[in-house]
């Protein structure tokens, strides 16, 4: 007995010491994201395939990269979404991460300050083939000429419908599938038939604690106006008819109590599974979790969830709110071998952007975008004109997180009757304006 | 045995030449690790932050361009601004009274000996110990209507769910109570020790002239802990100026700008927008409000004193 387990501690001391070699061989490069953290259900997963949603997949593609590069070793650090104050902070502190997540929204303000490694050269030397990007990705990464940042999704705003409710509500056509408004007017009256037949509010909407739902849905109504807030990059317009008309449908929907008015996200997201409401309005990253929900039996989705594109409800541009998740290389004292490894890692990345779109964000490969595989995953034949229609800010405007956290607090103020809507318009539009004005 | 022995002659040491008795400079070579900690965490960066403060100054490329008063000008018309700073006095008036009668009345309570008063000091203290991020996150379990625990016991009574935190009117009374809830154990603490320290001899005095409780409290036990009472008092002003993380995680200032605080404009102006000088000039304006109302405590505490 003894024999046999100085054999056993020799040999795990031997297994310990050879995996710290491997380890310590390694080129170690540090890597920061958001999309939360979830080490307990998927910490050791290594076949992305099993992996679901944006923490799920995210988590397990790092795990695969590291058990498969014999030269990298990526270490995660997890911040709380969108982590750009943080991650200022680590610049500023000469700590910077050597790759990071950041939305396109953001990378101007990064990359006109020089913080970001411009990565053309380094793409063509590892083979990310930059030709394939779709149009809004390519868009999204590219700041004066050079490419900044590996295009990993493109995320929109979305319609996520609860079949089950709708049918309740009568407002599904022979084949079953929803029937979605085709003007503000059909919309407020399919509400008011929805609130009837369910009793309970049309939307589902994240409206305590979270700014992004009014701008992303307030900006969406506005393009579908063919309004050109921002047609000087350094000035929005908002004191418009179009903002007005938008705002006051927001406010009627809030009024009327066709929504939820009091969740934040993540009561939001858990309402929508529960059957509190028939569409939450909200990304594509939800699209993967709520298809898995509507799997299961015995619950609100159970075979009852469909998910569809902003329907048009004015007569303008198809546009939709968009951003994309990208990945950056900070610029840093990297050494060869680190950036290297950094490239290496992008390149592993950019290979499985199937798997990332399995969550319900679009591709940003023009290739996987038009796959068959791709189109086989449900309800990507609905959303894959997203791809086009996704609209981002344009890339000169500045600030673009405050300058929307700010349009965000006064449309709220405006919906909830704290303010009237001219006054919240005219306020959104004077305070983006100063902070533009005074942006570097 | 009889034979005594001679007083020993005591002698003092001879001096070391060179040494003297009395000031010496080298005897403040004891506090220069301190004076370098000092002047290097606090005294420094409060003036290099009133140099930014005159100054358009970028967070990354630190090209400063010099403002004079600008930054100042344009946080006196800034809406916001103003905003945040009615909100920051409101919540100091909202939080302070409530933290001295609350802290007071428990520790007037708990001043016991026995398991029972451990038991309940421990309790009232443990919520101290907890992050901003836990206490934010059981208070919002609280307060969402629908789901949180407060809606589903009005829900019992037949009352319909409050929005406390979607309210404006609601959103920073929401925020002191759950401060209260998670401060008071230090206010409480400083009572307490201060209670112990009054000599029993007092009450003892005080019961033989048949004082009732009430005349005992104001006549005895006021008077004994004031210098508590004031430091509690200026303590919590200058903390509860500060106001930052629960407005961040529970309203993110809002709706409608009315839980914003001084701090958390400061930090979006900084970190956000990456106006530092900006961020830096409300800075100065919340470093001068916190030392006028700390102050002006101190000087009427002083005078009701004298």
């Amino acid at each position: 007995m003894k024999i046999l387990s100085t054999i056993l501690l020799a040999g795990a001391a031997l297994a310990g010491g050879v995996a710290a070699a491997t380890a310590a061989d390694k080129t170690e490069i540090s890597v920061s994201r958001f999309f939360g953290a979830c080490e307990a259900d998927y910490g050791n997963v290594t076949d992305v395939a099993k992996a679901n949603g944006e923490c799920g997949i995210i988590t397990a593609l790092i795990n695969k990269f590291n058990a498969d590069s014999p030269t990298t070793h990526v270490k995660v650090d997890i911040v709380e979404w969108p982590g750009y104050d943080q991650l200022t902070a680590r610049i500023r502190s000469g700590e910077p991460p050597t790759i990071s997540v950041m939305h396109e929204a953001v990378i101007s303000d990064y990359s006109s300050r020089g913080l970001l490694e411009p990565l053309d050269k380094g793409f063509k030397a590892v083979g990310v083939d930059t030709a394939d990007f779709t149009g809004a990705a390519k868009a999204g990464v590219t700041k004066d000429g050079q490419i900044y940042a590996l295009p990993f999704d493109t995320h929109t705003w979305l319609w996520h419908v609860n079949l089950n409710l709708f049918k309740q509500a009568g407002l599904v056509d022979a084949s079953g599938n929803a029937i979605l408004p085709k003007s503000a007017d059909e919309l407020l009256a399919q509400a008011k038939q929805f609130k009837e037949k369910t009793g309970k509010p049309y939307f589902v909407s994240t409206l305590a604690n979270e700014k992004a739902f009014y701008y992303r849905t307030f900006e969406t109504l506005l393009y579908q106006q063919n309004s050109n807030f921002f047609a000087d990059p350094t000035k929005i317009s908002l004191v418009t008819p179009e903002a007005k008309t938008a705002l006051t449908l927001l406010k009627t929907i809030f009024d009327k109590d066709y929504t939820t008015k009091n969740e934040d996200y993540a009561a939001s997201v858990a309402g929508f599974s529960n059957g509190e409401g028939g569409v939450f309005i909200c990304g594509t990253w939800l699209v993967n979790s709520y298809d898995e929900e509507a799997k299961k039996p015995g619950v609100a989705l159970s075979n009852g969830y469909a998910v569809a594109p902003f329907p048009q409800l004015y007569p303008g541009s198809p546009k939709v709110w968009a951003d994309g998740h990208s990945w950056v290389i900070l610029k840093a004292n990297l050494t060869d071998a680190q950036r290297k490894s950094a490239y290496e890692f992008l390149k592993f990345l950019w290979d499985n952007d199937f798997q990332w779109s399995r969550t319900g964000h679009l591709p940003t490969s023009q290739k996987i975008l038009t796959s068959a595989e791709f189109m086989a995953l449900p309800f990507r034949k609905v959303l894959s004109p997203l791809a086009q229609n996704g609209t981002a800010l344009p890339a000169g405007v500045k600030r673009q997180f405050g300058a929307q956290d700010m349009e965000g607090e006064e449309i709220a103020a405006a919906m909830r009757g704290d303010k009237s809507i001219d006054d919240a318009l005219a306020s959104a539009q004077d305070r983006i304006n100063t902070l533009l004005a005074n942006a570097k | 045995m009889t034979a005594t022995a001679a007083p020993a002659t005591v002698s003092r040491p001879a001096r070391t030449p060179g040494a003297h008795i009395g000031p010496d400079w080298r005897n403040g070579l004891f506090i220069v690790p301190f004076l370098i900690v000092y002047l290097g965490l606090l005294i420094y960066p409060l003036f290099w932050g009133m140099w930014i403060s005159l100054q358009q100054y970028d967070m990354f490329d630190q090209s400063a361009i010099f403002a004079g008063f600008a930054n100042f000008k344009r946080l006196m018309g800034d809406g916001i601004f103003l905003g945040t700073v009615r909100n920051t006095f409101l919540f100091v008036l909202m939080t302070v009274p409530a933290f001295v009668i609350i802290g007071l009345a428990l520790a007037l309570a708990l001043n016991r000996e026995g398991r029972t008063g451990a038991t309940l000091r421990a309790v009232f203290f443990g919520a101290s110990v907890l992050s901003v991020t836990i206490v934010t996150i059981i208070w919002k379990m609280m307060y969402l209507p629908g789901i949180g625990l407060i809606s589903r016991a009005l829900g019992v009574v037949g009352i319909a769910p409050i929005p406390f935190l979607t309210s404006q009117n609601m959103a920073l009374p929401a925020i002191a109570a759950t401060t209260v809830w998670w401060i008071i154990g230090l206010p409480m603490m400083l009572f307490l020790a201060a209670l112990q320290q009054i000599p029993g001899e007092l009450y003892e005095a005080a019961a033989l002239d048949s004082a009732g409780r009430w005349r005992t409290l104001w006549s005895i036990t006021l008077p004994s802990i004031t210098r508590t009472l004031v430091v509690v008092v200026i303590y919590e002003i200058v903390a509860q100026f500060q106001l930052f993380g629960q407005t961040l995680l529970l309203t993110q200032g809002g709706p409608n700008n009315s839980s914003r605080s001084i701090v958390l404009f400061i930090y979006e102006t900084g970190f956000r927008d990456w106006n530092l000088g900006y961020a830096a000039a409300a800075s100065e304006i919340l470093f001068l409000l916190m030392a006028v109302a700390a102050m002006v405590q101190y000087i009427a505490s002083r005078r009701r004193e004298a």
